[in-house]
């Protein structure tokens, strides 16, 4: 009876810790996603703009029009294409440089920084390090090309290709998920390639049959953040714009159709057109898109992820 | 046998250093080009041929990329923001952290599965709306919003740090409480200073993120409380409103420094910590 009461009391014990040290993330959470996220929801169902005169309960309308939105639509595919091509670039070339880090190598601490490093450097400085790298006058590659003598005349890389040249920081900033590789590959037990070379795998073979199946989780892992994260791309059109940029008009100046991702329509829709309910939607369907796309990956697309039998629940 | 395993060993290191040196000098081509850039005039832009080197490295440009906007306070106005940030994000995800390892109920898990789905809430979707009823109860330009958006923590700082104090012998923290030692006293006595590791990521985490944050401040704070992410995204231009492209780049070695200066002094502890605690579960 008494041990049945201490068991109790220590159970409360517990739960009461385990809500007094979370207390600042759920007030956090209920301020920052929980309240925004339902509003924004709410929101949704109304015709609300800038100007709330005769706000009203207009139902799935808002969502109903997006569908029928060629330019919303575009968005969505943009996004989407957008999405799986950074994704694609960022995980395999981070896995290259893993795998040629990974092993012992001289400077290999150095490698790792310096092809980390540009992942750190901000998005915005990002976006217009690379409009003036590949602009057709000023850029640099061009004039390195032309010196190499690669190229005859410059060429406008960002007009001749918008999302070319947005994917290219894809390329440069795979820091991040090296790091994941890398610490992945840090995981694979050294004896079993030993063992897989004794018995006469080469490289290719000791690749496919035993990193990739060992690290298969952090794949799926990697590819799954990439994706939330590449979804939420905002800011790349409008500094990589292929119209010259003036003065202050970054933001009122919308990028291209075939750059012109979901968020960074929404923000138009929002602050430019002052349509608040119609882009919350637009967000709220990214969201549910997201959200799902996520779920099934996990429930469904996980099927080729190793995982010992033990941890199979 | 074994020689030539050495040497075929040899003989692959030396070939990916060769690829890697190529790839790290391709990766600084953009950076160099950024350097070059803010050191040349702005009609030496546009002249074709196109030079490499700036005819006469134009310092003054690092000085206008400081005084043609007021960059000093910006740059005041993102410390205080990231600071603001970085500190409640650093405490809640290692509160958060500490209660998902050492305290687990029945409903842990699922609290735990409800941090890690906020990765996949896209941030414009919460930041709008938050604007919206911001700015319709008149708290908008308010600083304090880095406060609550900090305490909303980075779930993988929350998964970093749980995976952090499950390292550590739960005896630790039991022979604390048998000298009466309350929750409190044993967390910041005992607990905290073993993830140090945990908290040096988690700050450069935090300050990466709010030092680039673009969305929220160009959102909800007037030119007066705006940061150097804004600043920066508009670039900088003349009275006729042509983009210097040159103070500009000058202007983005400034922002970008304290981020350069930061991670090259703690990169060592950075990379060590993301390796050992998050990656490994």
């Amino acid at each position: 009876m008494s041990t049945a009461t201490t068991r109790f009391s220590l159970e409360r014990h517990k739960r009461t810790s385990f809500y007094l040290f979370l207390l600042p993330w759920i007030i956090g959470f209920l301020f920052m996603q929980v309240t925004p996220i339902i509003w924004g929801f709410l929101i949704s169902l109304t015709n609300r703009s800038a100007f709330p005169i005769a706000v009203r309960f207009v139902g799935l309308k808002n969502y109903l029009e997006l569908f029928r939105d060629k330019a919303v639509l575009g968005s969505y595919w943009v996004s989407f294409v957008y999405t799986i091509a950074n994704t694609l670039i960022g995980v395999i070339t981070g896995f290259l440089f893993a795998l040629m880090l990974d092993r012992n190598l001289p400077g290999r601490g150095f490698f790792r920084t310096i092809l980390y490093f540009p992942y750190m450097i901000p998005m915005v400085a990002v976006g217009w390090i690379f409009r003036i790298f590949l602009e057709r006058d000023t850029g640099f590659l061009n004039i390195v090309l032309m010196r190499l003598g690669i190229l005859e005349s410059g060429i406008p890389f960002i007009q001749q290709s918008p999302m070319g040249s947005i994917l290219i920081l894809s390329f440069w900033q795979a820091g991040w998920s090296m790091i994941i590789f890398l610490g992945a590959l840090s995981t694979v037990p050294r004896e079993l390639y030993e063992v897989a070379t004794i018995d006469g795998a080469g490289y290719g073979r000791r690749v496919r049959h035993i990193m990739l199946p060992l690290i298969s989780p952090f794949i799926f892992f990697q590819l799954v953040m990439s994706f939330i994260y590449a979804m939420q791309a905002f800011i790349q059109p409008y500094i990589l714009n292929p119209r010259p940029i003036r003065g202050n008009w970054l933001m009122t100046n919308t990028p291209p159709e075939e750059t012109f991702f979901v968020m960074s329509r929404a923000y138009y829709i929002i602050t430019s057109q002052n349509k608040f309910s119609y882009g919350l939607a637009m967000l709220w369907v990214l969201f549910a898109v997201v959200l799902l796309g996520t779920i099934l990956f996990v429930k469904f697309g996980g099927f080729w992820v190793y995982t010992e039998a033990e941890e199979r629940k | 046998m074994a020689l030539t395993i050495h040497n075929r060993d040899r003989l692959s290191a030396a070939f990916r250093f060769v690829i890697l040196i190529a790839i790290v000098l391709i990766f600084f081509l953009p950076l160099v080009s950024m350097f070059v850039t803010s050191l040349k005039r702005m009609d030496e832009l546009y002249r074709v041929p196109a030079r490499v080197f700036p005819e006469q490295a134009l310092w003054k440009n690092y000085l206008e990329a400081w005084t043609l906007v007021r960059f000093g306070k910006y740059l005041v106005n993102s410390i205080i923001l990231t600071l603001l940030y970085a500190l409640p994000a650093i405490m809640s995800s290692c509160f958060a952290g500490y209660a998902f390892s050492r305290f687990q109920v029945r409903e842990s898990r699922a609290v735990f599965l409800v941090v890690l789905s906020t990765m996949m809430v896209p941030a414009m979707v919460t930041i709008m709306p938050l604007y919206m009823i911001m700015a319709k109860l008149g708290f908008a330009n308010q600083r304090i919003l880095w406060f609550f958006w900090g305490l909303a923590g980075i779930p993988f700082i929350i998964f970093l740090f749980r995976q952090f104090f499950s390292t550590i012998p739960i005896s630790f923290e039991e022979s604390a409480r048998m000298d009466g030692a309350g929750r409190f006293q044993i967390f910041f006595r005992i607990m905290f200073p073993l993830v140090q590791t945990g908290v040096i990521v988690a700050a450069i985490f935090a300050f990466q993120w709010s030092w680039s944050e673009f969305l929220m401040p160009v959102l909800f704070l007037t030119d007066e409380k705006s940061t150097l992410a804004v600043k920066i995204a508009m670039g900088y231009s003349d009275m006729k409103e042509n983009v210097l492209y040159n103070i500009g780049m000058a202007g983005i070695v400034y922002y970008t420094l304290p981020i350069v200066i930061v991670f090259f002094s703690l990169q060592r502890r950075f990379v060590a910590g993301l390796l050992a605690g998050g990656l490994k579960g």
